[in-house]
């Protein structure tokens, strides 16, 4: 497919079918896309971390889970989709270094465990019809997402690639 | 206190000098476990974006073995040491076979080879962190450390998330370790220094560049 469109870290992309909207080595970021099949629109959001507050720079929304879902949404009613017909898909939010167990580091190394469950909250917040997810464990994962399947892809090192 | 994005060049420079100091010192370690001589570039010392760090070394799916240890004390700070894949495999084994011979070599378990990267990051670290908190004269107390096996985009994702906590750059240190005898494996080894916005103002502090 010739339009495929990196995602990087904080970005928020909209594309019409037909593309591909493609996440490379997610570690504790989450990919969460949205989708409209009847509008043939998605978009894709690469985020970072679980909550903007406490944070002084918005600069960049995507970068956290509670702008990010909004903006999606924001981008997809522009394209024309309908709220009502909108799915959802995300992956990501490993735990990388799972090892750890002492100290402050573990806390900090969580990041992957909020990120899930904040992209969680603000789906369900904005009554978004979340399909499939993929999300915890130790490893790192690719995503990409057709939007002519609408399935997203998940790759992980040395365990392949999954259809959600 | 000080950001990450308003360093001015004397303290960069001053940094570089610490990450100098400090990789110095694990080269040395490494060199005394390995029983080689291992040779060392001069840091770099970088900041870079956190939105562009995935793909700053290099494609992001390439597989790297990471290790991660948190230190804590005035200078507390978290660190990650990234090697190629190949470059750790072939560090373990040198170092199983120069302790237990030759016939250790091939087919050893993941747990032992896991078990192995992680105290060599350990020892490697370790002494990184011994020398740049010997200097500015503060103690330090690291981790177990935690061992990743995966594609360096997601290691460094996991990287610009913790300095995406505290702002929009992130500040590494960077060299390449050389182990005389093995010129066919790239031992490229980063060493990537977070440190806590307390103590890098505490660095900067003893370093007389704030």
């Amino acid at each position: 497919m010739e339009n495929a469109y990196h995602v990087g870290m904080a970005d928020v992309i909209a594309v019409s079918s037909p593309a591909k909207l493609i996440t490379l080595g997610l570690g504790s970021c989450i990919g969460v896309v949205i989708y409209d099949e009847m509008a043939k629109v998605a978009a894709m959001a690469h985020v970072m971390l679980p909550d903007s507050r406490g944070s002084k720079d918005h600069e960049k929304p995507g970068k956290f889970a509670d702008l990010a879902i909004p903006l999606l949404l924001d981008e997809l009613l522009k394209k024309n989709a309908k709220k009502e017909r909108m799915k959802a898909k995300y992956a990501g939010g490993a735990q990388m270094f799972a090892t750890i167990a002492s100290g402050g580091g573990a806390d900090f190394l969580a990041v992957g465990v909020r990120n899930a469950a904040e992209t969680l909250a603000f789906l369900n917040k904005y009554k978004i019809k979340i399909v499939a997810s993929d999300t915890g464990g130790n490893k790192g994962r690719t995503v990409e997402f057709n939007t002519e399947t609408w399935m997203l892809s998940v790759k992980v090192l040395g365990k392949g690639v999954t259809m959600i | 206190m000080p950001e990450i994005s308003s360093l001015n060049n004397i303290q960069l420079d001053a940094i570089k000098e610490i990450g100098n100091i400090g990789t110095g010192n694990a080269a040395t370690a490494l060199s005394k476990l390995l029983g080689k001589v291992v040779e060392m570039d001069v840091p770099k010392v970088e900041l870079v974006s956190i939105y562009e760090l995935s793909e700053f070394y290099g494609s992001p799916t390439v597989p790297v073995a990471a290790v991660f240890v948190r230190s804590e004390g005035k200078f507390s700070c978290s660190v990650i040491f990234i090697g190629s894949e190949d470059g750790a495999n072939e560090m373990i084994k040198m170092w199983f076979s120069m302790s237990f011979g030759d016939f250790v070599t091939d087919g050893l378990p993941d747990e032992m080879l896991d078990s192995g990267l992680a105290e060599l990051g350990n020892i490697i670290i370790g002494s990184f962190l011994g020398a740049i908190n010997a200097l500015i004269e503060t103690t330090f107390q690291i981790s177990v450390p935690g061992v990743a096996h995966d594609m360096l985009g997601s290691v460094l994702d996991v990287v610009a998330s913790l300095f995406g906590t505290v702002g929009e750059y992130a500040l590494v240190i960077s060299t390449t370790l050389r182990i005389s005898g093995v010129e066919d494996v790239n031992m490229d080894g980063n060493i990537i220094l977070l440190p806590d916005p307390d103590a890098l103002e505490l660095l900067l502090r003893k370093l007389q560049v704030l």
